[in-house]
């Protein structure tokens, strides 16, 4: 059994709820949907008990990626307002507990899709795993304010290891669903790093706005924004989406990239509430919901 | 990494009420997974290849 809190020759078991919120419960919840939109759209039925046991998987590992994030970066975690009262900085798990934890439910997700769906999911569920930890959380995101860009890689792979799950083979669609994830993800966490800019860089963390600058970065967050929506639209005009996956996404995009032009063009003052980045931070999470249930709605209900 | 975080001033019920709560959902997992190992056995073998 995994121990925390020593005292003494006695120690205190860690508490399940804190093993909980090891694994980012909030951020799971988008994964796991985005995979499930996957998994739906693909063509051809699934077993329903291999369907739930695949995103199981999906969310097991998603799980996993996030009690490991927060075992690397624990001592960031206690330098930030945020993430302080995370289970690590707050002194109530100790880190090999978290550890033991995180490994054991990579390997234990990867086996579990390995038995329900296929080698080619179980590959692509073990590869976004790596990449989250290895490449994003330990390689990039302490060394270059890039890292949010390449590392919305990890976050893109949910829908692409729903479909090859129920397929076995990867597909045009999911490719541009990972593409849609992948750029929808910078101006999503942009828009948040600059209102949450200085725990960044207290925590010394190179994001965006504290290397780049403030200007610099909504520039970016415009540009990636006008090029998210045309991948956003291009499954309809490529014919790999119906009419009503095609006008909800042009409705969405349209309303994306508005309200990341006042996020673009201005400049904030001292004690500026930032509300213009908030709604565009708090807009993009429900454009990625409404956006994927759009994709699923129009597989199975077409125009 | 964190510096050593104080412990907490350890408490015996506090001790068992952990313990026996991991203990409840240790077995609740358990028996859901083979619940779950089954039933994906059954459909893999009722799913045509």
């Amino acid at each position: 059994m995994a121990q925390s809190l020593t005292h003494g020759a006695m120690t205190l078991p860690a508490d399940w709820r804190d093993l909980f919120a090891l694994t980012k419960p909030r951020v799971m919840s988008l994964v796991v949907f985005t995979a499930l939109c996957g998994l739906l759209a693909a063509p051809g039925p699934m077993h329903p008990v291999l369907a739930f046991s695949s995103i199981l998987a999906i969310a097991l590992g998603a799980g996993a990626s996030g009690a490991l994030n927060q075992w690397y970066e624990a001592g960031l975690d206690a330098k930030m307002k945020r993430t302080a009262n995370r289970p690590l900085p707050a002194g109530r798990l100790d880190p090999q507990t978290a550890l033991h934890f995180g490994v054991g439910l990579a390997a234990f997700s990867v086996f579990l899709m390995l038995f329900a769906a296929n080698w080619q999911a179980a590959a692509l569920l073990a590869v976004s795993i790596l990449f989250y930890v290895l490449v994003y959380t330990m390689w990039l995101k302490p060394r270059t304010p890039q890292n949010i860009v390449i590392g919305g890689a990890a976050g893109a792979f949910p829908p692409l290891i729903g479909w090859v799950a129920a397929t076995g083979t990867i597909a045009p669609l999911p490719v541009l669903l990972f593409l849609l994830i992948f750029l929808w993800t910078p101006p999503h966490f942009w828009a948040l790093a600059l209102f949450v800019r200085s725990d960044y860089a207290a925590a010394g963390i190179p994001m965006m706005p504290v290397v780049a600058g403030e200007r610099a970065t909504r520039r970016q967050i415009l540009f990636y924004a006008i090029i998210m929506a045309a991948a956003a639209i291009a499954p309809w005009v490529l014919g790999l989406a119906g009419a009503l996956y095609g006008w909800t996404a042009i409705l969405l995009s349209a309303a994306f990239v508005l309200l990341s032009v006042p996020v673009g063009l201005r400049t904030a003052g001292e004690g500026d509430r930032m509300q213009p980045e908030k709604r565009l931070f708090a807009f993009s999470i429900a454009y990625l919901f409404i956006l994927f249930g759009a994709v699923v709605a129009d597989h199975l209900w077409p125009l | 990494m964190t510096d050593e975080p104080t412990p907490e001033p350890f408490d015996e019920a506090e001790y068992r009420r952990r313990q026996r709560s991991r203990a409840n959902l240790m077995g609740w997992l358990l028996a859901g997974l083979a619940f779950l190992f089954f039933f994906i056995t059954v459909a893999r073998m009722v799913v045509p290849k």
